[in-house]
């Protein structure tokens, strides 16, 4: 057990449950609990925005896998910042311009139908969830490793940190802990950086030569991960659209004032993230020039330790002071990112639970500011330990891929619903639901008889559906537009819905 | 105040906005909008999506050297980084510089016909 591990998590840790304390007494209303007073900066919600997106799928498994397969590792890296390129040029504006705490808020502003809310509770929750449970079972598994406890004791720790701080400190306790751990994680992979071009003399020609030297010579070349042609495609695709249809992530553009603070944001977001991913494939080949790729290979299947490896090794190696040093540093930042990005998580399923489902759905919108709140709390709790208990049952589930589902059916649901329910005239509830029913039955159910569940005796190819998923969520969309038939009154109200989409002026009445 | 979108606000006269939407302030930002988001979304769906082909289909391409050790892949990557941060750059700049007026003058004439805030 590494003391210096145990203290720097300490540290974290109190620090975090000091900004808990410091936003409670800031946390009194729902736009507080939801949306941090909308009262972020540009650069604290840029900031935030990092932390939300760098998962331990993106601190830990870009660096592992480009280590273990090459260039596919860098493929990995490289579309989470891509994909920012979506979310500015179409989504984060109007996002902000229309919603107020979630997306179900933009689809019933859109809509104004119940059965439209009700399908985009859905897709939130189901894409939250599988978002979330291997994020539990991937911070159960590092808190057993770096502490001893059992692994269902280590999710119940995760479990119980991610309640205290969404439950008492809301979405400003939930933003301070992404920013903490956002600069805890850049300062990581600055050092790191440095130290692992230090010693090929500031030059990374050197790292590809000597990767491919040790890896052999097609480690530098697309496919030693993803074998079949189209699941690249898929991961492409995924990336692109998926990161606009993550409610946990599009949320976060609810914390800041208006759509121009939305926008620079995302220019933060896009050089601080985008910085860190490009670092992660470095990192990979620094893990193969330094370690060797016979090292790396034992006792890491996939791929998770190589960076605490390499940390490790840069600091001085394993028993000195530095190596330790760098080794506890980098596990305290891992689980601070696990515990931060599962906060960001838990806050969003419990707005579409709490405001989507209890207040806009089931009572209308008829409940007292103060009750909101309560129901917002009381449902960040339930969403909680809902997700630990599922945290608890995905032992050994294989948490990438659960990750990449999330992704899948972010891109095949929720993306075509949001965007054709922003820029499309003739969209409609029927459109809504087709679109949500298909893309989330044929990208669960692809998933569910692909390689990634079957192994060796899958039905169907692909590890990710999304190739096929996302057409057919669109078509979803479409047809059930067409077949709900069309309603003048709706599509005149569009008007209104485009001028506040590009002015965010809103009506009187609204 | 919190802009909460609520069921119960369902009556709204949608003719108010009609004029807003048919105003030629706003035809010139929705204009101004297209003309400089439409190319950005050519440039970085062809730009990724061909990267990510390519990883698929066309493996000995992407395998060539081109720099040193570097294969004609990985520049790619490295030619996708730069063109997202470009983006977001010069996204960043003509928005505020030829979007964010037009908005404000859309703006300011409907909260002047009183009809919006």
């Amino acid at each position: 057990m590494n003391l210096i591990t145990i203290g720097m998590f300490g540290t974290i840790l109190l620090l975090s449950l000091g900004i808990t304390a410091w936003a409670a007494r800031r946390t009194r209303t729902t736009v507080d609990f939801y949306a941090a007073g909308k009262g972020l900066t540009a650069a604290q919600n840029g900031f935030a925005l990092a932390g939300d997106w760098c998962s331990a799928a993106a601190f830990l498994g870009f660096t592992g896998l480009t280590a273990l397969y090459g260039m596919d590792g860098a493929l990995y890296a490289i579309g989470p910042l891509v994909a920012f390129c979506t979310v500015l040029l179409l989504i984060a504006e109007p996002l902000r311009n229309t919603g107020t705490y979630t997306i179900g808020d933009v689809i019933m502003y859109r809509m104004r139908q119940p059965p439209a809310l009700a399908a985009a509770i859905i897709g939130t929750v189901v894409i939250n969830l599988a978002y979330l449970v291997p994020q539990m079972a991937g911070g159960g598994v590092l808190i057993k490793l770096l502490f001893g406890f059992r692994y269902d004791v280590s999710v119940m720790l995760v479990g119980l940190g991610m309640i205290i701080y969404v439950a008492v400190g809301g979405m400003l306790a939930t933003s301070w802990v992404q920013i903490v751990k956002a600069v805890l994680m850049l300062g990581a992979g600055f050092v790191i950086l440095i130290l692992s071009l230090r010693g090929v003399g500031f030059d990374p020609f050197v790292l590809f030569a000597s990767a491919e030297a040790k890896a052999g010579p097609n480690f530098l070349l697309p496919g030693n991960l993803l074998k079949n042609p189209f699941d690249e495609v898929s991961l492409g695709l995924g990336y692109m659209l998926g990161l606009a249809g993550l409610p946990h992530v599009m949320t976060r553009f609810y914390t800041v004032p208006d759509a121009t603070t939305a926008r620079r944001s995302v220019i933060w977001v896009m050089f601080l993230a985008g910085a860190f991913f490009a670092c992660t494939t470095i990192f990979g080949l620094a893990a193969v020039h330094y370690l060797g790729p016979e090292t790396l290979r034992v006792g890491n299947p996939g791929g998770n330790l190589t960076l605490p490896l390499l940390a490790q090794y840069l600091g001085g190696g394993k028993g000195t002071t530095g190596g330790d040093l760098m080794l506890g540093f980098v596990s305290a930042v891992a689980v601070a990112t696990i515990l931060a990005v599962v906060a960001g998580l838990t806050l969003a399923t419990s707005g579409a639970v709490a405001n989507d489902l209890y207040v806009n759905l089931i009572r209308k919108g008829k409940v007292e500011e103060h009750q909101q709140v309560l129901v917002a709390r009381v449902s960040a709790i339930v969403v909680g330990i809902v997700a630990t208990l599922l945290g608890i049952l995905a032992e050994g589930v294989n948490v990438a891929v659960l990750v990449i589902l999330a992704i899948c059916i972010a891109a095949s649901a929720n993306f075509p619903v949001l965007a054709l329910s922003l820029f499309w005239r003739r969209f409609n509830t029927g459109g809504v639901i087709g679109g949500m029913g298909l893309g989330l039955i044929s990208s669960v159910g692809l998933a569910l008889i692909g390689p990634a569940y079957l192994g060796p005796n899958a039905i169907w190819p692909l590890v990710n559906p999304t190739v096929v998923a996302l057409p057919l969520g669109i078509l979803g969309a479409v047809l059930g537009s067409l077949i709900a038939g069309r309603d003048h009154e709706h599509e005149k109200r569009f008007g209104e819905v485009t001028f506040r989409i590009q002015t965010g002026l809103r009506s009187d009445h609204a | 105040m919190p802009d909460a979108v609520k069921l119960s606000n369902v009556g709204i006269a949608p003719d108010a906005w009609i004029e807003g939407v048919k105003g030629a302030e706003f035809k010139t930002l929705i204009d101004a909008k297209r003309r400089s988001i439409v190319p950005m979304i050519i440039i970085y769906v062809t730009g990724y999506m061909g990267l990510s082909v390519l990883a698929g289909f066309g493996r000995g391409i992407l395998g060539m050297k081109v720099l040193g050790p570097v294969n004609l892949g990985f520049v790619l990557i490295a030619g996708n980084y730069i063109m997202s941060w470009a983006l977001a750059v010069v996204y960043a700049r003509v928005s505020a510089n030829n979007h964010d007026p037009l908005v404000k003058i859309v703006v300011d004439k409907a909260r002047a016909s009183g009809s919006i805030r």
